[in-house]
């Protein structure tokens, strides 16, 4: 295999890597893809065989208040906790990079210990502290919730693009007069910025499809994933909730394909 | 990723989130309605207390209510009564996810006026005194209660709890493979290994292996309990999977993969509507019952309001929901007495009397019965 | 280093507790500023994420650990008890729980295993060869996770039932006689559903680390004749460690404590511990049972996470 030079080294020419992915792909799609098949089917539960095509789902999702009011939640509580953790895992990140201090030890235990917590144990301890403070449940209860449980993510991401990266551009940024703050800015966040992105969507990801800390935390507000469970208890639901399955699924496509081209352009 | 571009899209990232919060945030987004003269609502309003409940006239009765109840149960068709009857007042929800769920929030210091137990729980809130006395002369539809329902919210002769929705539990069995079946022990039936399904539930299994063996529920030896334990030991390989909410049966039974479940009457009213070949059956050892329960938790400030909401949800349009929209009994007798569709008739055997004199109503549970029979459940299926 | 560091400047990573302003080569001392920037910097990250730390988990936990010594959940929560260790004796007691704890550890670490092992090719190719789409790529994989678990796992029941669309399509080619009841409801099925659900996730870390992966070491490793799989085993493989290493952590530590995908398709014999946690709090309201069974499975885990990365030392494996 000829050698690559420079920026355009492109590691093993393998056609199973990009076909791996694709396969990988395929695999968390399909049952997606399912649904959507299912979301304009007049079936009311999951199992074949088809009856006719529908929209009739996707109409009542849209007169459903309590409905289009869980989705706006979550995406809020998703919002806000994902951007406090990611704050949060790159401090620490960096602190555990950047810095030699005694309590490096434990700094990395904690970030890490909310993984070890199972989700059941961690809503009732929040739950306790909260009671204990005396804030009322609510959809800032689940945030900060979603924001400890995110924290371990967040940091492991940054971190394992921070640690040990050669400190030269640093040096340097120092040497021409940049303080120690503005390197960071300068320097540092850019160069995490990718592990930055990813523990962000991450954090994102864990808060959005949450439901035993959002049901536990929970106050007057439902989240999306609260609602569903609740609904699905009664069979009659599912096609709407399916749709709007879909329906996010879609939106959410369809906002990074047009990022990407923009982005692109 | 060139740093730059990343550094970029880290921003319109920022950007759009900060964006989606703004806009999630605007106008319109307060944290519960509040339509008539209260004040906002982030905890339940405390209002002086009312002159009794005749006195007021229903328009200038304000104040919002605060229900801890199960998920699902929020919808209006389910307090459609109170709706309609107070304009100016209304109903916020918090949720639990089981029984144990609501006792905990409840001991946990919840705000919520009013909450939803089911027989089985209730001995707990009364010996604890979570639950205020319910003064049952407010209740202009105290009357449409069977007697025996009422009964089963009075404890040390005084009414803690209103009855409100109830079902049976039986065995669902599909005809198409299973034509008949006659006892509880199906359950334990080799001949349908990996066909059968169990609820997710250690009281419920003792509670069947009483019914067979003719076990006093109330009084569950420890020898009793581990032969109770060996059994559905032995009985664990012969489940599809253990079931947790009606969906995972609905959908099981319908696509085939499951036989004969331990099941509540809505999944059968909700498979006989799907077309699918299901029957209900009567086993000799007669089948169980459950009934869901409002109480007042003790130290609410909305007592009269409280009282209020459980009137209306005795109400009829409110049972009617229950029924028609999600297959549950109402405590509503004159509901139910005129039920007219076949289907509802059929799940709740309203034509066969002698079906609801052999069922067995569940007793309630001591705490220890609570956790030693949970703890022999977790070791059925640690076992495995 | 060309030139002299300027007046105030720390060159290297120091111990924020030792001086920070050295004399420089000029021997003029540097004018004392009222906070060194690089000490203000370090306070100004440890304090909130200390702060916020120890006030959401630690805190709570300490709650926790004070309620598995609580004999029941009667009474006001926050009122004085009686302390037992009735909860803990009867874990002890329990072999059943000793032996779902164990099984749920074995099946976590496989779980993060083979999660681990198949994000690498993933990751290396989202950092090498998918170019300018690595971006769009990643959060491609990332999105089906929001939409609901639930719903998609409904789904794939529906593929993989006995009457669903698998079975169903080999029994009309003749291939089968009987479903496969296999594909659900087990042990097996719990671990492969795991496996798919956090290699996206696994594949995060390992790419940040492969990040930061100097490509001149590459460049320079093909100077010196390395073939490809060469420059693989010698210069990318150990670089990425530490991503390898978040990922398994990341992925074995959660997994123990798992308990909604054995509900899903674990069927009755495919369990772990945290659903016997999950029944004391949902079902029995036993939350001091619970508490104690949560601290046990908590200590075990971090014992073995402590003793693995002491032991298997990644390093020395891939004898760098």
């Amino acid at each position: 295999m000829e050698t690559q030079v420079g920026r355009s080294w492109r590691g093993l020419r393998l056609p199973a890597l990009p076909g791996f992915y694709w396969l990988l792909i395929g695999l968390l799609y399909l049952p997606i893809v399912l649904l959507a098949v299912f979301s304009v089917n007049a079936n009311t539960s999951l199992t074949l065989p088809l009856r006719g095509f529908t929209l009739q789902w996707f109409e009542r999702l849209f007169e459903t208040p309590a409905l289009l009011t869980a989705v706006k939640n979550s995406l809020i509580v998703a919002t806000a906790s994902s951007l406090a953790a990611t704050a949060l895992g790159t401090m620490v990140a960096i602190l555990l990079s950047r810095f030699n201090f005694r309590g490096r030890g434990l700094l990395t235990g904690l970030a890490i210990l909310p993984l070890i917590v199972p989700y059941v144990v961690l809503a009732v301890a929040l739950l306790v502290l909260f009671t204990v403070i005396g804030i009322d449940r609510s959809l800032v209860t689940i945030a900060l919730a979603h924001t400890v449980v995110a924290v371990p993510y967040t940091t492991l991401i940054v971190l394992a693009r921070l640690i040990g990266a050669e400190p030269q551009l640093e040096d340097a940024a120092m040497d021409l007069g940049a303080t120690y703050p503005g390197t960071l800015r300068l320097v540092v966040l850019p160069m995490a910025a990718p592990a930055i992105a990813s523990a962000w969507i991450t954090a994102f990801t864990v808060s959005f499809d949450e439901f035993a800390l959002a049901l536990f935390l929970a106050g007057r507000e439902q989240t999306f994933p609260v609602y569903l469970i609740g609904q699905l208890r009664f069979a009659t639901t599912l096609p709407v909730l399916i749709a709007t399955a879909v329906l996010l699924m879609i939106g959410t496509l369809t906002l990074i394909l047009v990022a990407d081209r923009i982005r692109r352009r | 990723m060139h740093p730059r571009r990343s550094l970029s899209l880290m921003h319109a990232l920022v950007a759009l989130s900060i964006v989606a919060l703004v806009a999630a945030c605007g106008p319109g987004a307060s944290a519960a309605p509040t339509p008539g003269p209260t004040t906002a609502a982030t905890t339940s309003v405390t209002e002086p207390t009312e002159p009794p409940a005749t006195q007021t006239p229903p328009e200038e009765v304000t104040g919002d209510l605060l229900v801890l109840d199960w998920s699902g149960y929020d919808a209006e068709d389910f307090w459609i009564d109170f709706k309609n009857t107070y304009p100016n007042a209304t109903a916020s929800f918090e949720f639990g996810t089981s029984d144990a769920d609501i006792y905990g929030k409840i001991v946990g210091g919840s705000q919520a006026d009013v909450f939803h137990p089911y027989t089985g729980w209730l001995q707990f809130y009364v010996d604890e005194g979570l639950v205020e006395e319910i003064d049952t002369s407010r209740l202009a539809n105290w009357d449409v209660v069977p007697e025996s329902f009422k009964a089963l919210g009075q404890f040390n002769g005084k009414q803690y709890f209103v009855p409100w929705d109830w079902g049976f539990t039986s065995i669902l069995h599909r005809t198409d493979h299973i034509p008949t079946v006659d006892s509880w022990d199906i359950l334990f039936d080799t001949q349908y290994e990996n066909r059968l399904s169990m609820w997710d539930d250690g009281p419920g299994a003792v509670t069947v292996s009483s019914y067979i063996h003719g076990y006093d529920e109330t009084a569950i030896t420890d020898e009793q309990l581990e032969a109770i334990k060996a059994e559905w030991t032995a009985q664990a390989p012969l489940n599809r999977f253990y079931w947790a909410a009606e969906p995972d049966l609905i959908q099981a039974m319908q696509s085939g993969e499951v036989w004969a479940a331990y099941a509540w009457q809505g999944a059968y009213a909700t498979l006989l509507g799907e077309g699918v070949p299901v029957a209900y059956a009567n086993p000799q050892e007669g089948r169980n019952s459950w009934v869901g329960v409002y109480g007042i938790r003790k130290g609410t400030p909305n007592v009269d309001l409280a009282h209020r909401f459980l009137d209306a949800k005795l109400g009829q349009a409110t049972g009617e929901n229950l029924v028609n929209l999600y297959y549950y009994g109402t405590a509503n007798g004159d509901v139910m007495a005129a039920i007219s569709d076949v289907t509802l008739k059929e799940a709740f055997s309203i034509d066969d009397p002698a079906i609801l004199e052999s069922t067995n109503f569940t007793p309630n549970l001591t705490a220890e019965q609570r956790d030693a029979w949970t703890a022999m459940w977790t070791e059925v299926k640690a076992s495995q | 280093m060309p030139g002299r560091p300027p007046a105030g400047a720390v060159p290297e990573t120091v111990t924020a507790g030792a001086d920070p302003i050295p004399a420089t080569a000029a021997g003029r001392a540097p004018s004392r500023r009222p906070l060194n920037p690089r000490r203000a910097t370090f306070w100004a990250l440890s304090l909130p994420a200390w702060a916020i730390l120890l006030s959401l988990i630690v805190v709570p936990l300490l709650f926790m650990f004070g309620l598995s010594f609580r004999p029941d959940l009667r009474g006001d929560l926050l009122a004085p008890f009686n302390p037992t260790l009735d909860h803990y004796r009867q874990v002890v007691e329990t072999a059943s729980w000793w032996r779902q704890l164990g099984l749920s550890t074995l099946m976590a670490a496989i779980v993060a295993l083979v999660a681990t092992a198949v994000a690498f090719p993933l990751a290396y190719f989202l950092a090498f060869r998918a170019g300018r789409r690595a971006g769009l790529y990643l959060i491609l994989l990332l999105v089906p996770f929001w939409t609901s678990y639930l719903l998609r796992v409904m789904a794939w029941k529906l593929m993989l039932g006995t009457e669903g669309v698998i079975n169903s399509s080999l029994a009309f080619l003749g291939v089968i006689d009987a479903p496969l009841d296999a594909l659900l409801y087990n042990r097996n099925a719990v671990v492969i559903t795991l496996i798919y659900v956090w290699i996206p996730f696994a594949t995060l870390p390992i790419l940040a680390a492969l990040g930061r992966i100097d490509v001149r070491l590459h460049d320079a490793a093909a100077d010196l004749y390395a073939s490809p799989w060469q420059q693989l085993r010698r210069v990318t493989l150990p670089l990425a460690i530490p991503g390898l290493a978040a990922a398994f952590l990341m992925v074995f530590i959660p997994t123990v404590g798992e308990y909604v995908t054995p509900l899903l398709v674990g069927g009755s014999g495919g369990t772990m511990y945290g659903n016997i946690i999950q029944d004391f709090f949902l079902r029995a309201a036993n939350w001091p049972l619970g508490s104690a069974l949560s601290m046990i499975m908590l200590v075990v885990t971090m014992v073995l996470v402590v003793i693995g990365l002491r032991v298997v030392q990644p390093r020395r494996l891939l004898g760098v």
